[in-house]
């Protein structure tokens, strides 16, 4: 077969960090290729550089034969290479059609004014000649988000692209969902389209892709067929040493309620109720996990607890006294920890080194202040110790955060909260975007907090995480709690199903939300 | 590469600069205006007509050679921008300079008034807060320092005199500045009302109410001019050093050099400090670390505007002894100062000395030459204008999320996974 995609030997350099390190990349036309490493392994970099955002500092780009140079996207997709980033570039208000065809309008009356009936003519054979079930009229607000995804590949295959390349396509998607995305990756390949796709998920890598190549520092480790390969030799692989993929199950005994909130609904930026009427309890020496895809509440429910949020109804009892009027500050000295969903906006100051970053939350705190002095001394060797603790990369505290690679903002952030010493900890996707040998790490932490006898509250949209971690599990959709269940009783297959707003099967729906749980 | 790639581009190369490197870029626009300055002040010494040029531009004839061309020009370049630096300073490169001269405490006057209105401003500024309104508070500070300095000085004599009202003239610019900055305050916290907005009107409201107050209660009744009566003699700023009629203190400059390392320590090691330089920065991790941003902003516009009360509290009795309506424009000028200096605090005290100069350097320059007046101040925007607009665009880039996207990109080397 032939080659629609040879990177071969490419270096990106950025000032003094090289994020690409002699890369080659052979993708067979007709194929699904997974691009699998861990987070700042330079996979995204790669295919920046591929789709024109980068320049490489050394190496070729050869796409269907032929060396070439991209200046922009535009040269890219003009080359036949398409891109779906992990956040859509789509316009909310505008329909399908109008988003597929953007920039791109058939033309009428010489040119004055987009062919609507044309452009819609066109996406529709387009989407039925992939099996799409895309209804071109619909406004993207209406559609579920992956089939927002499908409008993504369906802009790039519109632009005329016969490589696809997906930067975390699964990111956002339902289990479902992701199904139905590689049975679209199937309809598109059997057309003679090429795909690539950057994921850190192995199971996901092992299932879709024909072949994988694993990054591992900005280097390529390796390019396997992915019938001939395992999990475990993937993970090796990827993190360069043996990995324990299931985490044992600790025997624990939860203790009294830490947190128990009642009757509680929170609206959103913009006033529309998003959580509604929740009620739920956490015990001391317990996780307690709350899955469901994103957007479905979970993020106002946090904020609301953690004391971001003022909700609009209910109590939030902390330590049997109603905080749901308490400042964030008060919270936090009341021995609240909180790991906040959005780590760039909320959990670092980007232009603060780490040494500042380290007392955000407790910089009113004697601990650090004494009469509204800050003691930098202490601050600095308090930075000190999460980094060399929580393995934060460059252990350098006069680093400034914005310098930090995702994963290892997130470790930091982690561990400034754990050294709080809380009594209740509050996580929201505490791995988003962690690399396998940190999200280890942070699981290790997290049961070591319950094993303390500390209160945990486990968000995430990774149902293996709170699968794995939560003694008891709560299914969020739609700003509703569905169902509270013991994680070993069900599959992935039924909570995927709940997550979705389908009605839980009934032998789950016999616990009660605040029962008694494992 | 499209036209905003290039200008982010060229953003995050300034917002990623290194203080050496700005203080370069800063010196690069100063020669870069004298030089447009230059050719304005030549074409315009090309279009009057006078009698005798005072500069010839030629070449030298040397074995003989014929003169190819002889251009000469009504002003000198040389002269207008020697007389517009050396001549604010008494010319420190001659003989017989005194540091002290009367040239020198013009400087330091306007240096004085505007370090404390460009202090305020930059407060304003790292808390995230564009304070406008300066002007207002300064103007509004200005008035109660004098009405407090009437009240109590006639009470107390001698020493004692002059340190007692000094205090009490300062402390009330301070309080009247502070609690008039406190409004846009409290209307940006609680009924999300845009400060920007808000300071220009209240700048209006401040002289409108100044201006009433000043001619129906509390006016010199012995003076045709809007103007209170004047401070006795003995509540006066001691002139140290400085001879008495130049109207300059080193005892205000010295408060003024004393603020700036204050604010510099405010902003570095409390956690007042850290909260409001959060909130400026990033209003979410604010939030997020317990910051009450409502009440960091109002306390960060009590600060600004107390700051520039102070500077309206000297302004009125360091220089004019008494209050009189159209006070200058330090308070926008103090703007100015805050973006040149980058909004820190120690920076504050160069711009503002800067401007200083060319304040009164302006003067010399008239007195000197027959360059016109507009012609000089057009040349002092120049620089202004060049050695601010990095800056500008520097604060401007820093909140542009496309810029900071590729300034934290570069720094991190590339890392957009995950």
């Amino acid at each position: 077969m032939d080659r629609a995609v040879h990177l071969d030997g490419i270096t990106k350099r950025f000032a003094d960090v090289v994020a690409n390190d002699d890369v080659t990349l052979e993708v067979e036309q007709g194929s699904v290729h997974a691009l699998l490493g861990e987070n700042g392994a330079g996979k995204t970099t790669l295919m920046n550089v591929l789709y024109g955002l980068y320049e490489p500092t050394d190496g070729r780009v050869v796409v269907d034969g032929a060396e070439r140079t991209f200046g922009s996207p535009a040269d890219a997709i003009e080359a036949g290479i398409g891109m779906i980033h992990q956040h859509f570039m789509l316009v909310d208000p505008m329909t399908v059609t109008e988003n597929i065809t953007l920039g791109n309008e058939p033309r009428k009356w010489g040119g004055l004014a987009v062919d609507r009936r044309t452009a819609r003519q066109e996406v529709r054979a387009l989407s039925d000649r992939y099996g799409f079930a895309v209804d071109p009229e619909a406004t993207l607000t209406s559609v579920s988000v992956g089939v927002q995804q499908r409008v993504e590949i369906l802009k790039a295959l519109y632009r005329g692209a016969d490589t696809l390349i997906l930067d975390e396509p699964t990111a956002v998607l339902t289990p479902q969902e992701v199904d139905e995305l590689f049975t679209v990756f199937e309809e598109l390949t059997d057309a003679g389209k090429t795909i690539i796709f950057i994921t850190h998920k192995l199971g996901e890598a092992m299932r879709a892709a024909d072949e994988i190549t694993v990054l591992r520092d900005g280097e390529g480790v390796a390019t396997v067929a992915a019938s001939e390969t395992t999990r475990e030799s993937l993970a090796e692989l990827m993190v360069g040493r043996e990995v324990l993929i299931e985490t044992a199950d600790r025997p624990h005994e939860p203790g009294a309620e830490t947190l128990r909130v009642e009757g509680i609904s929170v609206t959103d930026d913009r006033g529309v109720t998003a959580v509604d009427d929740v009620s739920f309890s956490v015990r001391e020496g317990e996780i307690f996990g709350i899955a469901g895809v994103d957007g479905n509440g979970q993020s106002e429910l946090v904020e609301a607890i953690t004391g971001l949020r003022e909700p609009t109804a209910g109590r939030i009892d902390f330590e049997g006294e109603d905080v749901a009027t308490w400042s964030r500050r008060d919270r936090i000295d009341a021995g609240m920890a909180y790991v906040p969903e959005d780590r760039q906006e909320r959990g670092v100051v980007m232009s603060f080194d780490l040494v500042e970053s380290g007392i955000l939350g407790s910089h009113h705190d004697e601990q650090f202040t004494a009469n509204g002095r800050i003691d930098w001394e202490t601050a600095r060797e308090h930075a000190s110790e999460i980094v060399e603790t929580y393995d934060v990369r460059p252990p350098d505290t006069d680093t400034k955060s914005a310098a930090l690679s995702g994963g290892n903002q997130q470790k930091f952030i982690v561990g400034r909260e754990f050294e709080r010493d809380p009594s209740l900890f509050v996580a929201a996707h505490p791995t988003r975007g962690v690399d396998i040998g940190s999200t280890e790490f942070i699981h290790e932490r997290l049961l070591d907090l319950r094993d303390d006898g500390d209160g945990v509250l486990l968000v995430s949209s990774k149902l293996d995480e709170v699968q794995l971690l939560a003694d008891r599990l709560a299914v969020m959709h739609d700003g509703e709690l569905m169902a509270v269940v013991d994680p070993d009783d069900v599959t992935e297959e039924e909570l995927g199903l709940v997550m979705t707003g389908e009605e839980p099967p009934r032998r789950l729906d016999s616990q009660r939300v605040d029962g008694g749980g494992s | 590469m499209t036209l905003r790639d290039r200008i982010e581009r060229g953003l995050a190369r300034l917002v990623a600069a290194s203080t050496a490197e700005r203080f370069a870029i800063s010196l690069a626009a100063l020669f870069a205006s004298i030089l447009v300055g230059t050719v304005l002040i030549l074409a315009a010494g090309r279009i009057t007509g006078c009698s005798t040029a005072t500069f010839v531009l030629t070449h030298p004839t040397p074995f003989g050679l014929s003169r190819l061309f002889e251009v000469g020009f009504c002003y000198n370049p040389v002269t207008v921008y020697d007389r517009l630096f050396l001549g604010a300073l008494g010319d420190p490169l001659s003989s017989g300079w005194d540091p002290f001269g009367r040239q020198m405490a013009l400087t330091l006057r306007e240096t004085t008034v505007l370090l404390f209105a460009g202090l305020g401003v930059a407060v304003a500024f790292r808390a995230g807060i564009f304070n406008i309104g300066a002007q207002g508070q300064l103007v509004v500070g200005s008035l109660a320092s004098v009405l407090a300095v009437l009240q109590v000085a006639p009470l107390v004599g001698g020493v004692l005199g002059t340190a007692v009202s000094l205090s009490v003239g300062l402390a009330a610019g301070a309080l009247a500045g502070g609690l008039y900055a406190a409004i846009p305050g409290v209307l940006k916290s609680y009924v999300d009302a845009n400060e920007v907005i808000t300071t220009i009107m209240l700048n209006f409201i401040a002289t409108g109410v100044v201006g009433y107050l000043v001619l129906n209660h509390v006016k010199d009744p012995e003076s045709f001019a809007t103007q209170t009566r004047t401070i006795p003699d003995h509540a006066n700023v001691p002139t140290i050093l400085f001879e008495p009629t130049a109207n300059f203190s080193v005892l205000a400059l010295g408060v003024g050099v004393l603020l700036v390392g204050g604010v510099y320590y405010l902003l570095a090691h409390t956690a007042f400090g850290y909260d409001l330089r959060t909130s400026g920065l990033q209003p979410e991790a604010a939030e997020y670390g317990g910051v009450n941003s409502k009440r960091t902003i109002v306390a960060s516009f009590g600060l600004s505007g107390a700051l520039a009360g102070i500077g309206g509290a000297v302004y009125a009795l360091m220089i004019l002894g008494k209050f009189q309506t159209g006070v200058p424009s330090y308070g926008f000028d103090g703007i100015t100062v805050s973006i040149l200096a980058g909004n820190n605090p120690l920076g504050v005290g160069f711009a503002a000395f800067l401007f200083g100069v060319l304040k009164s350097g302006a003067g010399v320059v008239n007195f000197a030459t027959d360059v016109p007046p507009q012609l000089v101040d057009t040349l002092r925007g120049l620089i202004i204008l060049f050695v601010a607009m990095p800056e500008f665009f520097r604060l401007l880039g820093g909140r542009m999320k496309g810029v900071t996207r590729r300034v934290n990109r570069d720094e991190s080397g590339g890392e957009t996974d995950g």
